[in-house]
């Protein structure tokens, strides 16, 4: 394994000349507030079957250096894919001139780099080393598991993605961090067919923990049996209702209500900028008292976890919403110095090609006292949800949507029949105030997401106990 | 000659497109493949944002990157890196020689059976460009538009910014079968998105112009006006009740409507047996009045090419005819697995091998203005936004967030959100009975207005 303290180090110095006297000739104006260099070197790994063949398998090397300098609410950014100290040093000249003024001397000083004081997810079993037959293996192992799950299986789909990535961060006010940050995702995904009745199901898993951890034999059997049980559901599913509904989630990956309806509502850029629904509104009551909701990027091994965010600031649980009263935004540098707070360590970026922006973590809803039983027994009509796909916002109005993906019609607290996905839509700055019960039943969801905002993906969480919410709208066709 | 700034690349990398293809089709050779083909991609981009009057952002980008696909008889493997460096492109070639030797023995797996030139001059798709703005006037556009947009009603209170970007790019293709061309292309965007406040609503939407010319967003205050009155017929948007009603979708929401459409005839999804149309070729699945057409030749359109993600020659064709569909679109690999040939739909990135896709789709237009069809439709709604991703092209079901306006009589009466559009895809294109006539070229998928007739709203 690499030492990841010299990792870029020894890659930039296959030049002659030496990073720290480039940087040296690009000054800063003393406008600048903040610059960096975010260097990454990113492998992937990836393979996919499908008609029962694993046909495709690949890796994919990603590497470079982002340049950025911020000055009040402007930012000037620029990369470069070379590690020569001479693109590197143009990127920052590139992004600089976005700061006004002549330069002062000041310049971007390399030190030895420091690692996270803590570590979330210790790189010790890394799936590049495993052999390649071992990884094709399991995929055919998922083919032939959700096969003989039903003979109703007419196609599996399934894929396996590693992900090796290595940062230096190095900033101008002189701290330099390094950090080594792995992520595994697999995914199973099979059509089930009746006659002419064809219905999907999938199931994920995923983490930023070592490969013994991810893929053992039981969770394969795991993910095979739920993907293939929730297509077989909805083999029987009924036409979804329209309309406004009492709505109880089950625990989990349901939380993406929590991501949608208020966590990017709650990001330091639109609130900094007024644009937020939630805008202007901390101290004040936006959920029921029964919700205390947080963004945690410490939970060790999670998907959406960090040991520091790409601003190198150690991540941190952030109280969002405490007993249904708003407590704070999620901050990166920039956005924390204009609102005059700090970063909450939420600094994020898709890779060294895309700026920073807030984004969130893992945000969970902490557990209520409600037994599990008894919320979904409280519901005289309304509908029981499950599982989800995707889902989206508008920060400024705060309407948002998620798509069911399992869900059951209930009447008078009993599951009558599963019905066909749909799209839910609410209000995120009320939709909170209208959750009636929550379960002692909290579970994060099985590493499976990943949040798209202007263009950039980032890896996140969810958590979630099982809720009953009042009054969403149901996207059914009846 | 396009004007394209120069990359400027070290000489430790391969710098050339082509001279970096035939590189790594020699490395292949030699370690052992018995095919490759390989995609080069590289660009420029530079994009100014304003916001409030003020300069908040620039961004500067130049990237380059490959993806290879190997072949070791009939298995395969696919790399694909940023780094051109001659040693770290050998140790990658060798790392994919090795994974192939393990994937599946597919005896469809392979390059096309043969290469045929470029359908037309990869020089010509694109339009000469005069002027390569500089930062300066990148900033001047968004900045006017910006401002066009805040004067426009005293209730814009708020700004999320107007942007002005430029991009260039150059795609290289090559296969062990001796094809290698390579075409350029070019890409300006200007756009402007801004925040109005009524009472206790607040409302943001955006407007944007995109094309292969800098002329293409000279009229700033167009962009900057549209934005802010889109922004501005937001305000007092209410809830309707619960009901089947007919529905206008604009061509921004028709465009996306028709994409599933494109996702649903891929020969991918026919062969996995996940698409809701499988069986259906010569059959109806649009309304009659429904013709979709495919053109990879239209100068300057987004997905305009010369040839395929395989290197095969693109060409026209009419992927429905009055409603009816005359074919799926296959590339080399789902085209023999399904005893067809490529309809030279493989879509090519740097991160994977070829997948089935379209160049630019457009439907015919009508000849209806948008208020008659309003008037044609009595009372209904006129969907402007649609948000999530309810739909699905395995069963067709199809459920979706949406904001619009209410509309009766050939007139609008108020905005309308916090509602969802569910049906069946297959319902849905079967009950378009009539289109506009305001086609534009904008996206690689172009619809004028499409009126479908009882759809479900979930509201109130």
């Amino acid at each position: 394994m690499p030492d990841i303290v010299r990792f870029f180090e020894d890659r930039v110095e296959r030049s002659t000349e030496s990073l720290q006297s480039a940087l040296a000739h690009v000054a800063l104006p003393s406008t600048v507030d903040d610059a960096d260099l975010y260097f990454e070197h990113t492998v992937r790994e990836h393979y996919s079957v499908e008609d029962g063949m694993v046909k495709k398998a690949g890796q994919d090397v990603s590497q470079g250096v982002g340049a950025r300098i911020v000055s009040g609410e402007r930012t000037g950014f620029a990369f470069t894919e070379e590690f020569s100290p001479r693109q590197i040093a143009q990127a920052l000249e590139s992004a600089r001139r976005i700061a006004q003024g002549p330069g002062t001397g000041r310049s971007l000083a390399i030190s030895r780099p420091g690692r996270p004081e803590r570590d979330l997810y210790p790189v010790t079993d890394l799936a590049f080393d495993r052999p390649v037959p071992e990884k094709i293996g399991i995929l055919e192992t998922i083919d032939r598991l959700c096969r003989q799950e039903s003979s109703k299986v007419v196609q599996v789909m399934a894929s396996l993605a590693f992900e090796d990535k290595t940062i230096q961060i190095v900033r101008s006010d002189g701290q330099v961090v390094v950090d080594r940050i792995p992520l595994t995702r697999l995914n199973v995904s099979v059509i089930a067919q009746d006659g002419a009745n064809r219905q999907t199901g999938s199931f994920g898993w995923g983490g930023r923990t070592a490969f013994s951890g991810i893929i053992s034999p039981d969770r394969l059997a795991h993910a095979c049996r739920e993907a293939v049980r929730q297509a077989l559901v909805n083999l029987s599913a009924h036409a979804c209702p329209s309309g406004t509904m009492d709505v109880v989630l089950g625990p989990g990956w349901p939380g993406i209500l929590l991501h949608e309806a208020i966590g990017h509502g709650l990001e330091g850029d639109f609130n900094r900028k007024g644009t937020s629904a939630f805008s202007g509104r901390i101290g004040q009551r936006v959920a029921s008292p029964l919700c205390t909701i947080v963004d945690d990027g410490t939970l060790p091994g999670r998907r959406g976890s960090l040991n520091v965010d790409d601003e190198g600031t150690p991540t941190q649980r952030t109280v969002l919403i405490e007993n249904g009263i708003l407590r704070g935004y999620l901050q990166d540098r920039q956005n924390a110095r204009l609102m005059g707070t700090r970063s909450t360590g939420n600094g994020r970026r898709e890779s060294y090609a895309h700026p920073v922006m807030p984004r969130m973590t893992n945000t969970v809803m902490l557990p209520g006292e409600s037994d599990p039983a008894e919320v979904l027994a409280s519901l005289d009509r309304g509908i029981y949800a499950v599982n989800f796909g995707g889902g989206q916002v508008d920060i400024t109005s705060g309407k948002f949507v998620f798509s069911m993906s399992e869900a059951y019609y209930v009447e008078k607290g009993k599951i009558l029949h599963p019905i066909k996905g749909a799209t839910l839509i609410g209000n995120g700055p009320d939709v909170l105030t209208k959750v009636r019960m929550v379960g002692t039943d909290m579970s994060l969801d099985t590493g499976v997401g990943t949040c798209g905002k202007d263009g950039q993906s980032v890896p996140v969480g969810v958590g979630l106990p099982t809720i009953r919410v009042d009054g969403l709208t149901v996207g059914g066709t009846t | 000659m396009n004007v394209v700034p120069s990359q400027n690349l070290p000489s430790t990398s391969i710098a050339d497109g082509e001279e970096a293809i035939r590189f790594i089709l020699e490395t292949a050779r030699e370690a052992g493949a018995t095919s490759a083909d390989a995609l080069y991609v590289s660009g420029t981009e530079e994009a100014v944002g304003v916001r409030k009057g003020e300069i908040e952002k620039v961004q500067a980008a130049q990237s380059r990157g490959i993806g290879i696909r190997v072949f070791a008889g009939t298995r395969q493997s696919s790399v694909a890196t940023h780094d051109l460096s001659p040693d770290h492109l050998r140790t990658l070639v060798a790392r994919a020689v090795a994974m192939a030797q393990h994937t599946a023995d597919d005896p469809y797996a392979g390059l096309p059976d043969r290469i045929l030139p470029p359908a037309m001059d990869p020089s010509k798709l694109f339009p000469e460009e005069t002027h390569l703005p500089s930062r300066d006037e990148l900033l001047e556009r968004a900045l006017a538009t910006e401002k066009a947009a805040l004067s426009f009603d005293a209730r814009i209170t708020n700004s999320e910014g107007a942007e002005c970007s430029r991009a260039h790019s150059h795609i290289v293709f090559g296969n062990s079968l001796g094809f290698l061309h390579g075409y350029r292309k070019s890409s300006y965007a200007l756009s402007c998105s801004v925040i109005a406040t009524s009472e206790d609503q607040m409302e943001r939407d955006y407007w944007y112009v995109t094309g292969p010319l800098w002329e293409k967003t000279a009229d700033t205050e167009a962009v900057g006006r549209k934005a802010a009155s889109r922004t501005v017929s937001r305000l007092g948007a209410r809830r309707i009740k619960t009901g089947t009603y007919p529905v206008i979708f604009d061509p921004e929401t028709a465009r996306s409507l028709i994409g599933h459409f494109a996702g649903a005839v891929s020969g991918s999804a026919l062969y996995r047996n996940a698409t809701y149309l499988k069986g259906r070729e010569g059959t109806p699945v649009m309304n009659a009045g429904m013709t979709l057409r495919e053109d990879p030749f239209i100068s300057g359109a987004p997905g305009s090419r010369p040839f395929d993600g395989e290197g095969l020659p693109t060409r026209k064709k009419t992927l429905v005819d009055k409603g009816v569909l005359q074919t799926f679109l296959f590339d080399t690999y789902s085209a023999r697995k399904l005893g067809r040939q490529s309809t030279a739909n493989a879509v090519r990135s740097l991160g994977d091998g070829p997948g089935v896709g379209i160049s630019n789709l457009i439907v015919d237009p009508g000849t209806s203005t948008l208020e008659e069809l309003m008037k044609k439709a009595g009372k209904g709604l006129l969907v402007t936004e649609l948000i999530g991703f309810g739909v699905s092209t395995v069963t067709g079901d199809y459920s979706r967030g949406a904001f619009g306006y209410w509309f009766e009589d050939g007139a609008i009466l108020h905005p309308v959100s916090e509602i969802t559009l569910a049906g069946t895809l297959d319902e849905i294109y079967k009950n378009i009975v009539d289109r506009g006539s305001d086609l534009e070229i904008r996206s690689s998928i172009s619809s004028p207005s499409l009126l479908v007739e009882g759809l479900r709203i979930a509201g109130e």
